[in-house]
């Protein structure tokens, strides 16, 4: 029988929950506090812990009923140990601490942008492997080389400043047009012309390309932006958000297309909260066919934080053989990408 | 007959206890602000040494410091729902047992205070065992005399839990966070 596994995402402000059984989901629940944070334009992390600790148990039940398991049943529980919101994080860890213990079934600490890419062995019985992986969403911007899932992940590179869903964020602020920021350019910009207003892409100088091909910075985009709003005050929304978010997309292709060249690694999976973008999934097509690249964008449902992917890695982690947590352990905010699961 | 597994991280410490019918078969704490989520796992693994089947969970649901009080409630909720057992929520300064003698009290009458951070402190008073006023979260220089550098007690804990039942965490201070429409 292949391993049930229950995974626990808390990193932001998604409380999830995920079934699997093996490669199969069984339940993926979520219960998120985008709502509470609206008004205050960006995610307020107490705001998020408190939501976290009141959503957990019924999310949980939810999750085993939609699965028609009984608790009792599972193999082992996963949580995302980091990165992400500290407080936020913690609240995950020590529900799946308490499960774990009160079940007495292993525990395994994992990391948030390893699950991310493992979706895609949740969607397809054929995973890619090994590939490139391209993880966007409000805390994240990272180019990644996975060899094996399980065991092998490198860290090609990363943003500097803000996360491509942050800079999303910020510029919806200013234009007053909603949080979150990504579905609201997104929607603004099908209205608009890409090529309207020429925003800088960052990082893409041939210094650039010479020390830092993979790394990603947004804040002079976002400075940007900010003083074209200020010095035009009849711009067209439209045109600002296509531009905007054009400028964001292609140079995230355009890295992540780079980084499949050098390493000759001919897939490329894109997940995170912006994989869900319409442009983004839409340029990525064109550009990977164009290329001879075999693309992975899995639903956005699957894109944004979710539980499954977490129980998803767990899984695969179970099934691989590789050793649970040997000892309590701690969220870990900035847990790096090398560490899969914590030993 | 009920065998109860009490957590409280309410405080600086995490506190773990099992009381079996009124006698404490395991009762344990670790020291440290920030070491909640590591402390509470290792104790309770130290506690079911003693007793495999535990009937309820007590959880001190405050007032303390936010992100310790979740980590212990968070981990004792999820216990609970693992082997099908209830929680029952008590106020930690509650369970917080004052011997008269040693701290040198001429009256029934008392306050009890615990770190808050920001320098200040949550507090409730007391009379004749009863709370009179409070929780409460305060500047310690407006409160007119209390007792701190105390902890809440195991036994206290589970003997509360017939008479309290609290279901929400105690904050007692709502997010430090301004809206967007009012930032200037």
């Amino acid at each position: 029988m292949q391993p049930l596994v229950l995974g626990i995402e808390t990193s932001c402000d998604e409380t999830a929950i995920g079934i699997v059984r093996g490669r199969t989901l069984l339940a993926n629940e979520i219960a998120s506090s985008v709502d509470e944070h609206a008004r205050f334009g960006g995610v307020v992390p107490e705001i998020a812990a408190r939501a976290h600790l009141e959503a957990m148990l019924p999310s949980i039940e939810r999750a085993v009923k939609t699965a028609g398991i009984s608790l009792r049943d599972i193999d082992a529980v996963a949580v995302t140990a980091g990165p992400g919101l500290i407080g936020a994080l913690l609240v995950g860890v020590a529900s799946a601490s308490g499960l774990a213990q009160g079940l007495g079934r292993p525990l395994y600490g994992v990391n948030h942008l390893a699950s991310h890419v493992s979706v895609d062995y949740l969607t397809h019985s054929d995973p890619l492997e090994p590939t490139i992986a391209l993880l966007v969403s409000g805390g994240h911007s990272s180019l990644l080389q996975v060899d094996d899932i399980t065991g092998s992940i490198t860290k090609l590179g990363a943003t500097m400043d803000d996360a491509a869903g942050e800079a999303f964020d910020k510029i919806a602020r200013i234009m007053g047009v909603g949080f979150p920021g990504g579905p609201a350019i997104d929607a603004l910009a099908k209205s608009g012309k890409v090529n309207a207003i020429d925003f800088p892409r960052g990082l893409t100088t041939s210094n650039d390309w010479q020390s830092r091909p993979f790394d990603f910075s947004f804040s002079g985009l976002k400075t940007a932006v900010a003083r074209y709003l200020e010095s035009t005050p009849d711009y067209a929304k439209g045109d600002v958000a296509a531009s905007f978010q054009e400028a964001v997309v292609d140079v995230l292709l355009l890295k992540a297309l780079a980084a499949c060249k050098q390493t000759g690694i001919d897939s490329l999976v894109i997940a995170g909260g912006v994989a869900a973008n319409s442009r983004l999934r839409e340029l990525a097509e064109q550009r990977c066919e164009k290329a001879g690249i075999q693309l992975r964008i899995p639903a956005p449902a699957l894109c944004t934080d979710n539980g499954a992917m977490v129980a998803a890695l767990g899984s695969l982690l179970v099934s691989a053989g590789r050793a649970p947590a040997a000892a309590a352990f701690d969220a870990d905010s900035s847990l790096p990408v090398t560490t899969i699961n914590l030993r | 007959m009920t065998v109860s597994l009490a957590i409280d991280t309410a405080t600086s410490r995490t506190i773990v206890g099992i009381v079996d019918n009124g006698v404490v078969v395991f009762e344990d704490f670790h020291e440290g602000a920030t070491d909640h989520g590591k402390a509470i796992s290792e104790l309770v693994t130290q506690a079911l040494k003693s007793t495999k089947l535990v009937d309820q969970v007590v959880i001190g649901m405050g007032p303390g410091p936010f992100t310790g009080l979740r980590v212990g409630i968070t981990f004792a909720q999820s216990f609970a729902l693992a082997r099908s057992i209830p929680w029952v929520g008590v106020c930690s300064l509650d369970a917080i047992r004052i011997d008269s003698t040693s701290n040198d009290l001429s009256t029934d009458e008392y306050t009890v205070a615990i770190d808050a951070r920001r320098k200040q402190v949550y507090w409730a008073s007391y009379k004749a065992g009863l709370r009179i006023s409070g929780p409460a979260v305060d500047k310690p220089e407006d409160i007119e005399q209390f007792i701190t550098n105390i902890f809440p007690d195991v036994t206290k804990l589970v003997e509360l839990s017939s008479t309290q039942n609290v279901r929400e965490p105690m904050y007692l201070r709502s997010p430090d966070a301004i809206p967007t429409a009012d930032r200037r």
